[in-house]
This record gives structure tokens, C-alpha cells and sequence, in this order.
């Protein structure tokens, strides 16, 4: 007998709080054997369940060990999941280019913001780590991307953030750029051009947000590496 | 001696150290990598060469005179000197390539560190012994020792390790047992060289990791690596950087007699702590050193003057975190001459 749906979806967003991949992962397949919606199982169940994770970061209850944790658990579940999705139209949505300037290898904080953007809907192109300029530039002009991200965490390295902006401006690319990192602050953004700067990956979704409100951004299933993710929100926050 | 000043900057820190009266208080800029500039070296022809690490480190000190010398290019040098492998851009820090511990097995082949012979340890000991046969009759030589936690982040991986404080305790134990081993034989060897040595644990930072993992698997090896300076009558020092506030209380807790801490409001941390330990900070290294000016630097100096002076077991003027190699000298000068003015006892604004 299956138990109820309700109940699978809050055992979903509760593995995925209790950073339990097992869990996760039996759940998952309980909502396969219960003919549930995988896209339901993965936006009100997991998703729903990383929502919290990303709570309880901003309240400073949850640290990066959990947050890797959750996220893994998260990905498990979907991994589930993922084959009984049915195969996507392209939808439109908003793509954003992230990485590590170039200098930098400390890539925790960016992985942070990918794994909380990722949840939040966004199409993500991780470059990664030790990122020379051009690559933001040509990628972020391929992919016509909405939003590049840039962080570092190092003094060094941050005068770099400015070097992609002004080269993305000549370069005629209208994406919009986020950046964060150890020592970057608001001010150094705004002198630096950027369009946003986030203290940490809770706060990286609400600008990105506030970047695009009003405009809708459909659940987006990408088969490939990292998946997509969405729930209908009704509007933006 | 810098006309400001009526005692050697050595002469200073014996009698903060004996509870005796001094002319002002310690002002020390986390001068690093920067130290590099005075010779204009790369950053990575001063990391790789004690004669280089060593002679720059003098140079800087003959220029500005800061109350102590630092002897340290990154924070995962131990690491590196245990299997770690790095890569060393051409002006800047080297930072961590390919961690040690690629599998869990590993552990087996992690042993202490040999100071004499493993990785760049000859390099800094090298430079220690150069500052002190040059300085070392003025100020005290303070090289640098990456703390245990930080240490076995650089051996496992910074993200896998501290996923395992989760799945896989055990093996961070045992990670620590042998860093910390490894910190105390390089405590040994710098001591001998004629050293003070202080430590960093930067990846127990708040912004990292929470209280509880803090106090279980940092916080009694902080305690063994101090009691083992203490053993040499020497006083310890604890710098992290980031976000403190929620481990300040741990630091306190640690046997560390002085926190050097960057992103808290020294005002709340001498509420927090300054009963028990001496505070140490926290100009900014970036929107302060790197980029800010003259102006802005010394109101920011006098900020924390005005906050932390009166901490009841001390403060030390400093940055928050390494001064940046970038940074302006003009800006160097600014902090000092500030210091100097602001942090003469007892303290008086106009």
C-alpha cells in the first residue's frame, strides 16, 4: 500500500533537510510506485525541502557542510526521478553564467550560489574555478546569458570582477552581472559597474530575483549534470 | 626608531607581555605577502626562497617599522609540506592544487611533518633565521602556522572534509590527530629558529562551519596546539578571518591568549570576550588598505582605537585579514602614523 501523497512530498523535503540521500532516494522511488507527478515529487517535495535549507542558512542554523549535504540529498532524489520525466520543450529561461574569477581557486561560496539558483529555477553554466575573463565574456555571449556571476574570495583577484564588466560592455553583452565574495562589498560593486552584489547564496537568489521580477520563469527539467528546478512560486518574492 | 616612538617594537610587546606600562599600544598591519614589495619581488620569487622571504621581511620592517614581523605566504603551507600539491602563480599566494588525501585510504601515508626537510618549511625557516640574526634585536619574528582544522581541509579537500564531519567523523579525528602533531613539531623548529609562532584557522571561520562542529572537532585541538606554546612560555595567538561571532566564544574557550579577528564589530566582540583574552583587528583589507585612501584609513583606525583600546585584557591595532600586495604604500604609511597618534595610552580624541 502506498502512503499518501502528501506525505511522500513532506518525507521528500524532509530528507533533503536532514541531508539523508537514502531517504532522498527511497522516497523518490515511493513516488514513482504511487504514480505521482515526478515534477510534483521534485518542486513541492524536494525543492520544497531545499526552500527550508535555504532558511535556515539565513538564519544562520545551517552552515556550508549542511547546505552541501542537503543539496547531495537533493540531487540523489532527483537522479530518482529524472527517468520518468517526460522529455522537455524548450522552455524560455533565464540563463546564468557563474564562476571563479581568474587568480582564484577558492570556489565554496560559488558553489553555494549555483546550488541555491539552481533551485530557485535558474539555468545554470558553471565555468568553475581560476576563470580567465575572456571565458565569462564568450560564454556569457553564446549562451546570450541573462546574468553572470562572479565571485572571489580573495583581494587579489577581485580588481579581475571589474576587468569582465567593462570588457563585457564593449563587447556589446547586455547580461547583467552579480558578484560577491570575502571582500567584495556593496560599494566595491557599485564602482565596479555590476548590476548586483549578494552577501551570501540566500541573499544571491533574492537579487537575482529582484533581477528579473515579473517575469515568469517556467520549471525547467535539463537532463544533463545539474538539473533545473522550480516550483511555482506565484510570483516572484 | 620611528620619532613617534620611545621604545623598540621587541621592547613594546616584553612589557604588553609583563603587564608593564608601554608608550602606546602594539600596531601591527598584517603585513604577509606584501612584504614581498619592499624588494619588489613576485609574490612567488618571495615564497619560494627563504633568502628572498627572509631579506624582504627585513627591508619592510627598516621601511615601516610595524610593531611585528610575519614570516607566512599561505595557509595551507603545513598541508603542502604533508603531500598537499599547490600551484604558485607568478604574484600572488600560492593556493591548493591537489589535495593530499585524495581517497580515504590515504590516511595511512599522512605523517607529521619533518620542518627541516618537508615542502617549504626549510624556506621559512630560512627566513626566520635571517629576521632574527638582522632584526631580531628589535622585534619580535612571527612566522605563520596554518592551525589543524584548516591544515586537514588542505589535505581531504575543503568541501569534502567538512561534508565529513557529517558522514565520516572518524577519519576527521584521525586527520587532526596527525595535524596537529604536525603543527607542534613545526612549533618546535620555529621556536629553535628563533621565532614566535602564532596560527590561523581560517576554515573554522562562522561563515563556515556551526558552534557545535566548532567546539567538536576544532576546538580540543586548538587547545592541545596553545598548551604546547604555552610549554615554551610563549602566548598564543588565534586568527580567523570572516565572520566570527558565532565562534568567538569557542576562540575564548581555546587557551589562545590573543584573537585576531576581521569581520566582527570589535565593540560586540570585547562585550563578548575581552574579559578573557586580548583582542586583535580589524581595518579592513580591502575597502580599507586596498581601497581606500589615506582619509579613510585613519578614521577607520581610530574606530577601532575608540572601540576596542579599553578592552579590559588588551587590544592590538591590526587589519582584519592579510594587508593586500596590491595595496598602496601611501595607505601603509596612513594606518602606522594613525596608529602611532591614536593608540598612544591613555587614549585621548580631540
Amino acid at each position: 500500500m502506498h502512503r499518501e501523497k502528501s506525505d511522500i512530498l513532506q518525507n521528500l523535503a524532509q530528507a533533503v533537510i536532514d541531508m539523508d540521500m537514502t531517504r532522498a532516494r527511497k522516497t523518490a522511488a515511493e513516488a514513482i510506485n504511487a504514480h505521482m507527478d515526478p515534477y510534483e515529487a521534485i518542486t513541492d517535495g524536494l525543492a520544497r525541502g531545499m526552500d527550508k535549507v535555504n532558511e535556515l542558512f539565513e538564519t544562520e542554523e545551517y552552515f556550508v557542510p549542511e547546505i552541501l549535504l542537503c543539496a547531495d540529498a537533493m540531487y540523489a532524489g532527483i537522479e530518482v526521478l529524472k527517468p520518468y520525466l517526460p522529455r522537455e520543450a524548450a522552455y524560455h529561461k533565464k540563463k546564468v553564467v557563474i564562476g571563479v574569477v581568474k587568480g582564484d581557486t577558492h570556489d565554496i561560496g560559488k558553489n553555494l550560489v549555483k546550488i541555491m539558483l539552481d533551485n530557485a529555477g535558474f539555468e545554470i553554466h558553471d565555468l568553475g574555478r581560476n576563470v580567465p575573463y575572456a571565458k565569462f565574456i564568450d560564454t556569457a555571449g553564446e549562451l546570450n546569458a541573462d546574468l553572470v556571476c562572479l565571485s572571489t574570495l580573495m583581494t587579489t583577484t577581485m580588481d579581475g570582477m571589474q576587468v569582465v564588466i567593462e570588457d563585457m560592455k564593449k563587447a556589446g553583452i547586455l547580461s547583467r552581472v552579480m558578484v560577491g565574495g570575502g571582500p567584495i562589498s556593496p560599494g566595491f560593486a557599485k564602482n565596479i559597474g555590476a548590476d548586483g552584489y549578494a552577501k551570501n547564496a540566500a541573499e544571491a537568489v533574492k537579487v537575482a530575483r529582484g533581477m528579473f521580477q515579473g517575469i515568469q520563469i517556467p520549471l525547467v527539467i535539463k537532463t544533463p549534470e545539474l538539473v533545473s528546478i522550480r516550483k511555482n512560486r506565484g510570483g516572484m518574492q | 626608531m620611528n620619532p613617534a616612538d620611545e621604545m623598540t617594537p621587541k621592547e613594546r610587546m616584553q612589557a604588553i607581555l609583563q603587564g608593564k606600562k608601554t608608550d602606546r599600544l602594539l600596531v601591527s598591519p598584517l603585513i604577509l605577502n606584501f612584504a614581498a614589495r619592499s624588494l619588489n619581488l613576485k609574490v612567488k620569487d618571495f615564497c619560494t626562497n627563504g633568502r628572498n622571504m627572509g631579506d624582504a621581511n627585513i627591508a619592510c620592517f627598516k621601511k615601516y617599522r610595524h610593531d611585528i614581523v610575519y614570516i607566512f605566504s599561505t595557509t595551507s603551507t603545513l598541508a603542502e609540506a604533508m603531500g598537499t600539491r599547490m600551484y604558485f602563480p607568478e604574484d600572488d599566494a600560492p593556493q591548493v592544487e591537489i589535495p593530499f588525501l585524495q581517497t580515504r585510504e590515504d590516511i595511512t601515508k599522512l605523517k607529521p611533518v619533518n620542518p627541516e626537510k618537508d615542502g617549504r618549511l626549510p624556506v621559512y625557516l630560512e627566513a626566520i633565521k635571517r629576521c632574527v640574526d638582522a632584526i631580531g634585536n628589535e622585534v619580535f619574528i612571527v612566522p605563520v602556522i596554518g592551525a589543524p582544522f584548516t591544515t586537514s581541509a588542505a589535505l581531504r579537500g575543503t568541501e569534502t572534509f567538512i561534508k565529513e564531519l557529517y558522514t565520516d567523523p572518524e577519519l576527521v579525528h584521525a586527520v587532526m590527530k596527525v595535524t596537529t602533531q604536525s603543527v607542534k613539531n613545526l612549533i618546535d623548529a620555529f621556536v629553535k629558529a628563533g621565532g614566535v609562532p602564532v596560527t590561523v584557522e581560517p576554515v573554522a571561520t562562522g561563515s563556515m562551519i556551526s558552534e557545535n562542529h566548532f567546539r567538536a572537532f576544532v576546538l580540543p585541538y586548538l587547545k592541545e596546539v596553545y598548551a604546547h606554546i604555552h610549554s615554551y612560555g610563549l602566548p598564543g595567538v588565534l586568527h580567523i578571518c570572516g565572520k566570527t561571532k558565532r565562534v568567538i566564544q569557542c576562540m575564548a574557550e581555546s587557551g589562545a591568549d590573543i584573537l585576531s579577528i576581521d569581520n566582527i564589530d570589535l565593540k560586540e566582540a570585547k562585550d563578548l570576550v575581552g574579559d578573557k583574552v586580548c583582542l586583535m583587528g580589524n581595518v579592513s583589507p580591502a575597502d580599507g588598505m586596498l581601497k581606500g585612501n589615506p582619509e579613510i584609513i585613519t578614521t577607520m583606525v581610530k574606530d577601532c582605537v575608540t572601540k576596542a583600546s579599553d578592552n579590559p585584557k588588551g587590544f592590538v591595532l591590526a587589519t582584519g585579514c592579510e594587508v593586500p600586495i596590491k595595496t598602496p604604500h601611501e595607505n601603509v604609511i596612513a594606518f602606522l602614523e594613525a596608529g602611532r597618534k591614536f593608540a598612544r595610552l591613555p587614549i585621548h580624541f580631540n
